[in-house]
């Protein structure tokens, strides 16, 4: 709360780089330093003396006139240019919110429940505004007569060939080179439950500590979906409802919560 | 809205879990969720939690004349919402199954088993009786919405108060709150609901079902007791066949949840009446949990309102004045009359213009076109933008007069201009234009 | 009946205590409850979601604004403040990043002692908030009261809006203080319609900073 009170009520105008990590709220204007052309003082160096790099602007973000505007509550983040390695040059900023609806985005991994058969595609419910569509020739090694074993109400992994926001979702359960790489019908076991998109980032950040102490309590299977979803497996019913009410419960644990919990679970 | 499908494996999860004694937020087949009541700042509001399912209660009253078969009873009335903000499958205004069932249960539970005491809240008889009104709102659907509606109808009836009424002769008094305390509601007895669902036919049983449990259970039984042990009603849905010992067994349990129920209900009303006696804060924003950190609170909050004189004063002087212009009322027939006569004709500019440069105007007339059918797409602005420069008259240039003539020109017309020469085709064309727009 | 009543009488520019909650229904997409004194509004929202055939818009998001009221069914003041309040949210929600698709947003009122609308405006811009709808701005309710003698009340109870002469809400926009909607009742001079809204300007920014210090609170654990 204490680096709330920095930015003034009402519209917030401040430069982009002050604002990294703090709460931004719609309607706030991101400053973005002038361009090396521009600032005579600031000498161009090494990299710096080709045009900058693109920027880009993240979910919560839009191109204003005077900058970037906010269209999303949460807090500002930032990749430093070159950090990601490679295609995009530029640094990006986003703003991590909490939401739990989801919109389907191109390339994003979900989890969809199979609603329908119709024709030569499934249904798919993804937890968007409208159901995406699944060709059944979309899986490893599909063909005319091969046709994947689905029926309506099954799990199934995976991503988004076509989102965007006038046309219907379509998803694909195969990689550019026809591969499955782990996508597919998710088995019949296990339980799907739903968190906010927000922790599914977190979860699927790299090196996420949150998984990394869980797996060290005892075996499980674990699909993350972007939408929200999360499918676990565990050996027994009981370890399996364990994991997932520790996984709910970290929408609202601090670090140091979640230690103290799952210590008191690995004493059991 | 479209409700999200269950999945195979949720289900399929949920009966092995049953079947093993195990619950998705860790409680026991007999456990009933917390439940928390809140008290809103009128008299018979209240909100109650069960677990995650939400209920607004309010009672209110009226004066109004009894039925006329049962002239010395006061009207009881309960109505449940779904609110569409409870579940996305919920539609305003819908009169769906659940809320029939949901809303007659309510009725069986409360009115029927005679909880209130009607003829007390008689004042005249045939002439006047309280009417009670019984609100409810389904705020968050997790599951077992009977329960948490039961609960919140009869906290809200114990914690409403009517005016006090006093009758001389024909005159009838009501009270305001501050001329006499408002009195209670003489309530006999608190009946309350417990719902159990049951899965495979009846063999497992779980009590207080939520959302999910309720979306796989076989069968559900609601029975509404009083804590004197007495069964107000009982119902039976989804067509299982229970066994005498499982019935037995759930009213056993439904006495000790009654219990305990109303035990917390009394204490609640309690601490409720003892903050307003002393004077304390009480009301919604009490509820508020302080530690979570989705809950924020200020302070009453001083707003400096000092100057604000000079500065409206100071924004009206700069704004401009109004204009001094009254338009005279014109009187076109007797009982009629209409202040000024609309804004001047614009397409009266064009015909000048017209007159002036035949070919020229074609641009501007189509531009004016576009501007008054606004079907015109890009292309045809962009081409009327071509045209501004001058033009020698080509088959090209005909062509496209004729596109456009079907949208202007009936189709009589049509086959005049072809079977004419080019040159004159065009100007009866615009001719007819014009008449047309003459006509207008 | 209210603790302290008295003392914001006296002073007529006071703000009653605010508190909100945000993300307490399990359910909807977004969900606030907010209080101003003894006004309360809850608000729930689902989007974007699917849109019914005929609300189906192919350029925008289809919003809807429902209120229902404690007691009875909705009627005709229900009606045209949702008016106002779906007027008011669409000047702000980006809705076509979502085309073909609805936004609805239910508001209960839980209690009313004065200053709905604006308290309706507030729980709507914070379930707006909470269910991360983009948006171009936030918005905040003001009600002002004009008393006998002209005196301004900033967010009155139910009683200082019986005696006053006037009533007036206006909802105030966070980047430039603009007016996105003005509602009055009773009658009142330009100069006075001017003072009440400079005043609710001032309010505004103390609104607008409980807003962020609601949110500052809200990720200060992520």
């Amino acid at each position: 709360m204490a680096e709330g009170g920095k930015m003034a009520a009402g519209s917030g105008k401040m430069a982009a780089e002050a604002a990294v990590g703090q709460v931004v709220l719609p309607g706030d204007v991101l400053l973005l330093p002038a361009r090396p052309g521009h600032d005579a003082e600031q000498l161009p160096l090494g990299s710096e003396a080709a045009p900058r790099g693109r920027l880009l602007c993240g979910p919560g973000l839009r191109r204003c006139a005077a900058g970037l505007l906010v269209t999303k509550c949460g807090l500002l983040r930032h990749r430093q240019p070159g950090g990601g390695g490679g295609a995009a040059a530029g640094g990006a900023y986003w703003v991590d919110s909490q939401q739990k609806r989801y919109v389907p985005v191109k390339g994003d991994q979900v989890i969809g429940i199979v609603t329908a058969r119709a024709g030569d595609v499934f249904r798919l419910d993804v937890g968007g505004s409208e159901q995406a569509s699944l060709s059944y020739l979309a899986f490893e090694g599909a063909t005319k007569r091969n046709r994947p074993n689905v029926q309506v109400g099954d799990l199934i992994y995976g991503q988004f060939l076509v989102a965007n926001k006038d046309m219907e979702p379509e998803m694909v359960c195969i990689d550019s080179s026809g591969k499955a790489s782990g996508m597919g019908v998710i088995g019949q076991d296990g339980f799907l439950f739903k968190v906010s998109l927000g922790l599914i980032r977190k979860l699927l950040a790299p090196k996420c500590e949150i998984i990394q102490e869980l797996s060290q309590l005892y075996p499980f299977e674990l699909v993350l979906g972007m939408n929200g979803r999360i499918w676990v497996k565990a050996k027994t019913v009981q370890q399996t409802l364990i994991i997932v009410n520790i996984l709910e419960a970290c929408e609202y644990m601090t670090s140091e919560q979640r230690k103290q919990a799952l210590a008191k679970l690995s004493g059991n | 809205m479209r409700e999200t499908p269950l999945s195979n494996c949720e289900r399929r999860f949920l009966l092995r879990a049953v079947r093993e004694g195990k619950r998705l937020d860790g409680r026991q087949c007999y456990d009933y969720r917390n439940v928390r009541i809140s008290f809103g700042p009128d008299r018979g509001c209240c909100v109650v939690e069960l677990g995650r399912t939400r209920v607004l209660g309010q009672v209110s009253c009226e004066l109004v004349p009894p039925k006329p078969n049962r002239a010395t009873e006061g009207i009881l009335f309960f109505n449940l919402e779904l609110s569409p903000m409870a579940a996305p499958g919920f539609e305003p205004g819908r009169q769906s199954e659940l809320l029939v069932k949901l809303n007659r249960l309510i009725e069986r539970c409360l009115r029927n088993s005679k909880c209130i005491d009607t003829e007390s809240l008689c004042v005249v008889a045939g002439e006047k009786v309280w009417q009670i009104r019984v609100d409810l709102h389904l705020l968050n659907h997790d599951g077992n919405i009977i329960d948490a509606a039961s609960i919140a109808a009869i906290v809200a009836l114990c914690h409403f108060r009517r005016p006090d009424v006093s009758v001389q002769g024909e005159e009838v008094t009501v009270y305001s709150p501050e001329e006499r305390d408002p009195v209670p509601l003489s309530i006999h007895h608190m009946p309350i609901c417990v719902s159990f669902a049951f899965f495979q036919q009846g063999t497992y049983l779980l009590v207080d079902p939520s959302e999910r449990e309720e979306r796989v259970m076989d069968g559900l039984l609601v029975i509404a007791m009083n804590k004197h042990r007495e069964i107000c009603t009982i119902q039976s849905s989804g067509g299982i066949m229970l066994v005498m010992d499982q019935v037995l067994r759930c009213s056993k349990i439904t006495a000790v949840k009654v219990a305990e129920i109303t035990e917390l209900i009394q204490k609640a009303l309690e601490n409720d009446q003892k903050v307003r006696k002393e004077g304390g804060k009480f009301g919604f924003a009490e509820s508020i949990p302080n530690q979570k950190i989705t809950a924020f609170k200020m302070e009453s909050a001083a707003v400096d309102t000092n100057n604000v004189e000079e500065q409206a004063e100071e924004i009206i002087t700069k704004a401009d004045p109004p204009s001094e212009v009254f338009a005279t009322p014109i009187l076109h027939a007797p009982g009629t009359a209409q202040i000024g006569e609309g804004i001047e004709n614009s397409w009266e500019d064009l015909e000048e213009s017209e007159r002036e440069e035949e070919v020229e105007e074609e641009g501007e007339s189509e531009a004016a076109t576009s501007e008054c059918q606004r079907m015109e797409t890009e292309d045809t602005s962009t081409i009327s933008k071509d045209k501004d420069e001058p033009i020698v008259l080509s088959d090209s240039e005909e062509e496209e007069v004729v596109i456009l003539e079907p949208q202007e020109v009936p189709n009589k017309t049509r086959t005049q201009t072809t079977s004419k020469q080019e040159n004159t085709s065009k100007k009866t064309f615009n001719k007819r234009r014009r008449k047309k727009r003459a006509a207008r | 009946m209210e603790p302290g009543g008295a003392a914001m009488a006296a002073a007529g520019c006071c703000l009653r205590p605010f508190s909100c909650e945000r993300g307490l229904l399990s359910r909807p997409d977004g969900s606030a409850a907010f209080v101003q004194g003894d006004t309360s509004v809850l608000a729930g929202l689902y989007g974007p979601a699917e849109v019914r055939g005929s609300k189906e818009s192919p350029e925008r998001a289809t919003l809807e604004v429902l209120l229902r009221p404690k007691v009875g069914l909705p009627g005709v003041g229900e009606r045209s403040r949702e008016q106002l309040l779906r007027q008011t949210c669409e000047a702000v929600v980006l809705g076509a990043l979502h085309p073909r698709t609805a936004i609805t947003l239910v508001l209960q009122v839980l209690s009313d002692a004065g200053s709905l609308l604006s308290c309706c405006l507030n729980a709507a811009c914070m379930g707006l908030l909470d269910a991360g709808l983009p948006l171009s701005a936030l918005f905040c309710g003001v009600t002002c009261a004009l008393d006998a003698q002209g005196a301004i009340v900033l967010d009155p109870t139910t009683r200082q809006e019986q005696e006053a002469r006037a009533v007036l809400t206006f909802a105030i926009d966070s980047t430039e203080k603009k007016v996105l909607m003005a509602t009055t009742r009773g009658s009142c001079s330009v100069e006075e319609m001017q003072q009440c809204l400079v005043a609710a300007q001032r309010a505004a920014d103390t609104i607008f900073q409980f807003y962020r210090d609601s949110a500052c609170r809200r990720y200060s654990k992520s």
